[in-house]
């Protein structure tokens, strides 16, 4: 303690002064020292004199920085290393291959999730797949089947579009009451991306679709086999055939080299490491379409082939992780949440600072695009020791509005583990920490 | 109506060079969606090129009979894909005790975060679909379990034979799976026309398809048919069907929109915090794990009991420290016993047990089991 009353002293005498190089070494020693503490012990907010940070040039101000030969392929900041998908034991069957590791929602920035932090949910382990034994098979109900290499298929007209993926178990662990303190892992089983690749209808022209093909089975190369049945009018519609993310390959844990994009649609149905479209008259009843992903109803019928993810918004900052507890009194600042529909386009979000008593309406912000993630902002005057309860709640162009949670507990019960997309509250405490809560009656 | 549509689809696939894809889907969404069509070079707020669509561009080749063998495995509801074959309960039941019981339990009762395959009488558990712990949270839970759930049989087979066992999928003959369906039937209490599946029952493939399940009827909208989808479109286009709620924009709730009832709930206690790495929001440097330290830090009886006992426990697999059980794999040598530990083997071995510890702690816990004082 004693060392830094004198570290500050020194600071404030030497604030005029240039510092005074005796040699390069004690220098070193000196300013090496200095800045150590100083990002240790001083916040910038609370310093009285001079910010050591600016009154002393920092290491990497004054030597020579990594050559351009270093990391060839570059990674984070090493002071990122926080910035990263997390996973659960609750969540972790089959020695974490069938599990799922969530992306950290509440250090997202824009509407783009970086390939490293998309979350990674698969059935039987991330598959390594040799770019060259790679084939695709189109059969079934077709003229001509086909056989592709990864070559051939990115011979395509290519096609780029932004769409968010989530596994339609996103917040599924809450139907009956909150669960996890954290936006992580309360609306991190989705992310978002630029991908690039082939619409399936254009394959389709010359392969001469039969009419009385209906449904198209997507099968993965992977050790599970993930299976799924599309219907036909999506494939004719926006459904894509994918190896291109944010710029580049698809990343294994997003089934490199290939997979099929349904946008909108369950992760689930985005088949990874896809091998196989086969086409047919009837639909083929696979695992995650049977035993999983269907919802079950209060009258113990399940919803089968639920399909689109519904309109959603979550409040991002503040969040749990990302409390207001360094906020001052009369402070101005930005809510801002995102907003998602695999139904259509974000119309509309409104906030409300009482639970979902009263709202206001917010702004949407940047690129607005179909089944896409969208920005949404509101700037509030922050008053200490207030206690807020925020609720977001989004409408897209299909005319959809987020339920509360009571709506959709009445019409479809709390054991339907998939698609919960009731409006979400943040609790804001006196001190400005954030958790967790539903409104209910 | 919808073949209609599709002679649209093959007539504007064959005979047009630039289709137009608005003339598709004319009618909703069949998600209950926006559909946004291609508008000339357009679609939504992105740019298309119109010369793109239409052309024949076939660049792959036609699959050889025996690939489209190899790959198309798949097993439907009426018997596609579904081989001759045969087995025995009995059988099934030998094979489930060496390759499926360290994960799914005594009897298909599953836990530890794996699926249970069976809960009892099918027929019995199948009542329990319609518990809900909507208004009462203590209250019994549905139970979807193979027997109680699943609506076609189908669906076990195709799974079993391409995803199971978990650590070594592809490795069972049609015979054997046969016998593992036919024991899942057995501990499901199932009947197949009437008859039930006991210990001498033996399942062949015209058995199979008459096996008819408790909840065939449990799912909605009905996909099967020339209605199939159809129906889904319809069931889609009821937003009361699936939870969801539609408003006019003008209209929506702005005040006084929660009952008067409602109230915060809070996650009890911690609730799940168990997150990997935990959370944090610092940016300061990580810790230097000095690389001494981590090696003194490796426990390989830890790692054998997180890892490894779940089937290295004298059943499935010999268990640590028993010399008798090893002796036929020391045999070999160590060094052999070691690589077929790493690379795992077709008797059920999962490379390094399925764990992610470098090749010399790898080595360390083996050293551990075969340590015979
Ligand atoms: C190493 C552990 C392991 C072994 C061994 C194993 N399984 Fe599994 N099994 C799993 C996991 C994990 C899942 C869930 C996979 C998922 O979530 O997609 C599963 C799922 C299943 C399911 C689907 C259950 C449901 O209700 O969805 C069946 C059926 C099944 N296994 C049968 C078998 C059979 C038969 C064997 C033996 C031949 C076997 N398993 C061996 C780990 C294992
Ligand atoms: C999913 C079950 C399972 C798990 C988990 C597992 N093993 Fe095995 N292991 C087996 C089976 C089955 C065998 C082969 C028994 C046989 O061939 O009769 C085996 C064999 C071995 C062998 C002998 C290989 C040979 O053929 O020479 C070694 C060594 C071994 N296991 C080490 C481990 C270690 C160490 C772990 C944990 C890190 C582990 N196992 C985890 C099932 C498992």
């Amino acid at each position: 303690m004693k060392k830094l009353v004198d570290v500050l002293k020194k600071n404030s005498l030497q604030k005029t002064q240039e510092p005074k190089l005796t040699s390069r070494r004690e220098f070193f020693k000196k300013t090496g020292t200095l800045s150590a503490i100083a990002a240790t012990a001083i916040s910038p907010l609370t310093l009285k004199g001079d910010d050591d940070a600016i009154i002393h040039h920092p290491e990497w101000g004054q030597v020579w920085g990594d050559p351009v030969t270093k990391n060839l392929y570059g990674m984070p900041s090493k002071y990122e290393h926080n910035n990263t998908r997390r996973y659960t034991k609750l969540l972790a069957s089959g020695n974490y291959r069938a599990s799922i590791a969530v992306t950290p929602i509440h250090e997202s920035e824009g509407i783009i999730t970086p390939n490293g932090l998309f979350f990674n949910r698969t059935h039987g382990g991330v598959a390594h797949i040799d770019p060259k034994k790679y084939r695709l098979m189109i059969h079934g109900l077709v003229k001509k089947p086909i056989v592709l290499t990864l070559e051939q298929l990115k011979r395509y007209p290519k096609v780029t579009r932004i769409h968010f993926i989530e596994c339609p178990a996103n917040g599924g662990q809450e139907w009956r009451r909150p669960q996890y303190n954290s936006l992580q892992f309360a609306k991190g089983f989705m992310s978002c991306a630029q991908w690039t690749g082939v619409y399936i209808k254009t394959l389709l022209e010359d392969l001469g679709l039969k009419p009385e093909a209906k449904w198209m089975l997507a099968e993965g190369s992977d050790s599970s086999e993930m299976a799924r049945t599309v219907p036909i009018e999506k494939v004719l519609d926006d459904a894509m055939l994918v190896w291109g993310q944010n710029g580049e390959a698809l990343r294994p844990e997003q089934g490199y080299p290939v997979r099929l994009l349904l946008p909108g649609w369950e992760g689930n149905l985005c088949v990874k490491w896809l091998k196989r479209l086969e086409f047919a008259s009837e639909p083929w009843y696979a695992k995650e379409e049977t035993s999983k992903y269907t919802v079950l109803k209060p009258d113990g019928k399940a919803i089968q082939h639920f399909y689109a993810n519904e309109v959603n918004s979550t409040v991002v900052s503040p969040s749990p992780e990302k409390p207001w507890t360094d906020l001052k009194d009369g402070e101005i600042v930005e809510i801002e949440g995102l907003a998602w529909s695999g139904m259509g386009t974000i119309t509309r979000v409104d906030l409300s600072f009482d639970g979902g008593r009263n709202y206001v309406e917010a702004n949407l912000k940047g690129l607005v695009l179909p089944k896409c993630w969208t920005r949404w902002s509101y700037i509030h005057k922050y008053k200490k020791g207030e206690r807020l309860l925020l609720t977001s709640r989004a409408m897209d162009d299909a005319g959809y509005i987020q339920p509360t949670i009571d709506e959709e507990v009445g019409m479809i019960g709390v054991e339907g583990v998939y698609h919960r997309n009731a409006v979400e509250t943040w609790e804001v405490t006196e001190n400005g920490e954030v958790n967790h809560v539903q409104i209910r009656s | 109506m919808f073949k209609l549509d599709h002679k649209l689809i093959i007539f504007s696939i064959l005979a047009s060079a630039t289709i137009s894809f608005a003339q598709i889907v004319k009618k909703p969404d069949i998600a209950g969606g926006v559909y946004y069509p291609i508008v000339g070079d357009q679609t939504h707020i992105y740019k298309v090129n119109p010369n793109a669509y239409g052309l024949k561009l076939y660049k792959g080749r036609v699959p050889t009979k025996n690939e489209l063998k190899a790959w198309d495995k798949d097993v439907m509801p009426d018997g596609t894909g579904l081989p001759e074959g045969k087995g025995s309960v009995e059988k099934g039941e030998e094979l489930y005790e060496a390759k499926c019981i360290m994960c799914h339990g005594d009897f298909g009762s599953g836990g530890g975060g794996y699926p249970a395959l069976s809960a009892g009488n099918a027929y019995e558990v199948h009542e329990t679909l319609k518990n809900n712990r909507w208004k009462d949270p203590e209250a019994d839970g549905p139970i979807r379990v193979f027997g109680s759930y699943w609506p076609q049989a189908s669906t076990l087979f195709w799974y079993i034979k391409d995803a199971m066992p978990h650590q070594k999928t592809k490795t069972l003959t049609n015979d054997e799976t046969y016998a593992l369906v036919a024991y899942i039937l057995n501990i499901n209490e199932i009947e197949i026309d009437g008859e039930e599946v006991d210990e001498e029952y033996v399942l062949t493939r015209d058995k199979f398809l008459k096996i008819q399940m408790p909840n065939k009827d449990g799912f909605v909208p009905n996909i099967d048919g020339k209605d199939g989808v159809e129906n889904v479109r319809k069931f889609f286009s009821n937003p009361k069907n699936f939870g969801a709620i539609k408003v006019k924009e003008s209209e929506r709730c702005m005040t006084n929109c929660q009952k008067a009832s409602a109230k915060v709930v809070r996650i009890s206690g911690e609730g799940i915090s168990d997150f990997h790495p935990p959370i944090s929001v610092e940016r300061s440097l990580p810790k230097e794990v000095n690389k001494e330290e981590k090696k003194s830090n490796f426990n390989p009886q830890k790692v054998f009991e997180t890892n490894c006992a779940m089937c290295h426990n004298g059943e499935v697999a010999p268990g640590a420290k028993n010399k008798g059980a090893w002796a036929k794999f020391i045999k070999k040598g160590i060094e052999k016993v070691y690589e077929n530990g790493i690379k795992g083997t077709n008797n059920g071995m999962p490379p390094k047990g399925g764990s992610s510890i470098s090749d010399e702690e790898f080595k360390k816990v083996v050293d551990f089991m075969l340590d015979f004082d």
